[in-house]
């Protein structure tokens, strides 16, 4: 499953301005790095968890919190490990494995880069890549250029993939064997097909260029976008609703 | 309105050149078929109509080009792309959206119309073209001639007067081919815009286009009525094109001694024949 891909619905979330979309899960972040308790950690991560519920992406959202759950993990045992503040907790023979302050903070770490990960990764579920990107133009009249860039590499992803699974195809009806288990022989086979795969994407990427300059991309101004992004009353909801949020993080 | 003038040109690093001494005109409201082998030029000389040769493809470039008297060498691709539109022959590299919708939207939102021609124009090309139910689509999602169709559409809203299409019916189906002929011959004959298409079906261009233009290794080698074929019909034999097989049935007749009329070069014309020799 493509961790980034959209999701289409039409729950609150989806009907949201794609500019509060990208505020709010920016701020949830913030929220979860301002707290200090873990307490108010967890009950953000279970807040978002309920919230993709309610949106219909509880799949996705689930998805996200395990892969995002290893990330932490393994942020835990290095944090665990290297910071050495408070009561030794674990000692054997004298050598002191953890401490208390290393386990709070190792604790705290870890849910963090759940709870401010998780909502910016759903974003992506509920807001199209180009509908965020017009709307960033429209509204915060963020140069278009820029824009273009970011939907543009966002498009090249399934492209590369198909891409490079013809190529893969193509080797192996030559025998070529990339089934094998061992991750080395995986890669070293792998590895000659980057430089073709680069090469046609070059050139994608560059005739894609001109297709945009013939059809007037030099021409566009701030008032060209189509599509309006008006702000509506769930937009305020919304925002007052993160506002306090960040507060009480901040507050508890 | 577009003149080559003993035009050639030869890609950067390439020893041969990919047009050589191309000279001939062609008027408001042509219907201009080409036709030639792999490699001949066809995608060059669409090139050259729209500007990217010499201003993107670098490399030598002889004689001169000009498009509704602008001479393409000093113009930039972007001005001539308010009078010249075109659809090329790599359509994944042409698409610059994710999105049908936004594809047909780009440059119809870059030219600056108003909301409501926007609005107009959108709903109309994917209506033309069919494809009214893909509007919403995700475009990597297509089939190869659903990405054809969305491509031509997005050409075909912004109204230029020049149409140019380099093999636009690679992967449609015969059905939907003839749609975008018919298509085409519309807007040629009402709003008088000019059609050139590269295509390999020789039938389609006989039956659609006014004039072909077969080129041969960077050489025009026919320029004519495309109703004439039937007297270079060595010509293009000797080329490796196939002529109808309107045509070559219509000179077997003749060899044959059971017809003596004109030959056919579209089916219309082949019913025709085929009743008056059925009749005696
Ligand atoms: N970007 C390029 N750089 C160098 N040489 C090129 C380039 N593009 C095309 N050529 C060469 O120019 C010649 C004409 O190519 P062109 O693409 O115009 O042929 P074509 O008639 O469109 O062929 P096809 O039917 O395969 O599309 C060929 O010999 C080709 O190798
Ligand atoms: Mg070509």
């Amino acid at each position: 499953m493509n961790l980034l891909q959209y999701v289409p619905g039409d729950s609150f979330l989806h009907k949201l301005n794609p500019v509060t979309k990208l505020f709010a899960a920016f701020l949830y972040g913030v929220a979860c790095i301002v707290t200090q308790s873990v307490w108010v950690e967890i009950v953000l991560i279970m807040l978002m968890l309920a919230i993709s519920t309610l949106a219909g992406l509880q799949k996705r959202a689930l998805h996200l919190a395990k892969n995002l759950f290893i990330l932490g993990l393994f942020m835990f045992v290095l944090q665990l490990l290297f910071v050495r503040t408070g009561e030794p907790l674990l000692v054997y023979n004298n050598f002191c494995f953890f401490t208390t302050g290393g386990l709070s903070s190792a604790l705290l770490l870890s849910f963090r880069i759940i709870g401010t990960m998780l909502p910016l990764m759903l974003l992506f579920a509920i807001t199209q890549m180009n509908d965020l990107c017009s709307a960033l133009v429209k509204c915060l009249h963020v140069p278009y250029k820029y824009a273009f860039i970011v939907t543009t590499a966002f498009r090249f992803v399934p492209l590369f993939t198909t891409e490079f699974h013809d190529i893969e195809d193509a080797q192996k009806a030559r025998g070529v064997e990339y089934d094998t288990k061992n991750f080395f022989k995986k890669m070293s086979l792998i590895a000659p097909l980057f430089v073709p795969l680069l090469i046609s994407s070059l050139k994608k990427v560059d005739s894609g260029a001109v297709s945009a300059e013939l059809r007037g991309f030099h021409l566009r101004t701030v008032k060209s976008g189509y599509k309006e992004y008006p702000f509506g009353l769930q937009d305020g909801i919304c925002a007052v609703c993160i506002l306090c949020l960040i507060a009480g993080a901040a507050v508890l | 309105m577009i003149s080559f003038e003993d035009f050639s040109f030869c890609y950067m690093g390439s020893e041969e050149k990919a047009l050589s001494n191309l000279s001939l005109q062609i008027e408001k409201g042509e219907f201009v078929g080409i036709i030639g082998n792999s490699g001949a030029g066809k995608s060059t000389f669409t090139y050259a109509l729209s500007g990217i040769v010499p201003h993107h493809f670098q490399g030598d470039f002889y004689g001169m080009v000009k498009v509704n008297g602008l001479d393409t060498v000093n113009v930039a691709p972007e001005k001539l792309a308010e009078f010249v539109g075109e659809v090329f022959q790599d359509i994944d590299s042409q698409m610059v959206a994710s999105v049908v919708e936004d594809e047909i939207l780009f440059g119809l939102e870059n030219f600056g119309f108003s909301k409501e021609e926007i609005k107009k124009r959108l709903e109309q090309s994917l209506e033309m073209l069919g494809i009214s139910d893909l509007r919403y689509r995700q475009i990597s999602s297509l089939s190869g001639g659903q990405k054809q169709k969305v491509a031509i559409a997005s050409i075909l809203a912004l109204e230029p007067e020049i149409i140019v299409l380099d093999e636009p019916t690679g992967e449609l189906d015969p059905e939907s081919t003839v749609m975008i002929f018919e298509i085409l011959k519309r807007l040629n004959k009402e709003f008088g815009k000019t059609v050139i298409i590269v295509e390999q079906k020789i039938m389609m261009l006989c039956e659609y286009a006014e004039r072909l233009l077969v080129l041969e290794q960077g050489k025009l080698v026919y320029d004519g009525k495309s109703k004439d074929i039937v007297e270079h019909v060595e010509l293009f034999e000797e080329l490796g094109i196939n002529v109808p097989r309107v045509v070559k049935l219509g000179l077997r007749l003749k060899e044959e001694g059971l017809y003596q009329g004109k030959i056919p070069t579209n089916v219309k014309e082949a019913e025709e024949m085929l009743k008056e020799v059925l009749a005696c």
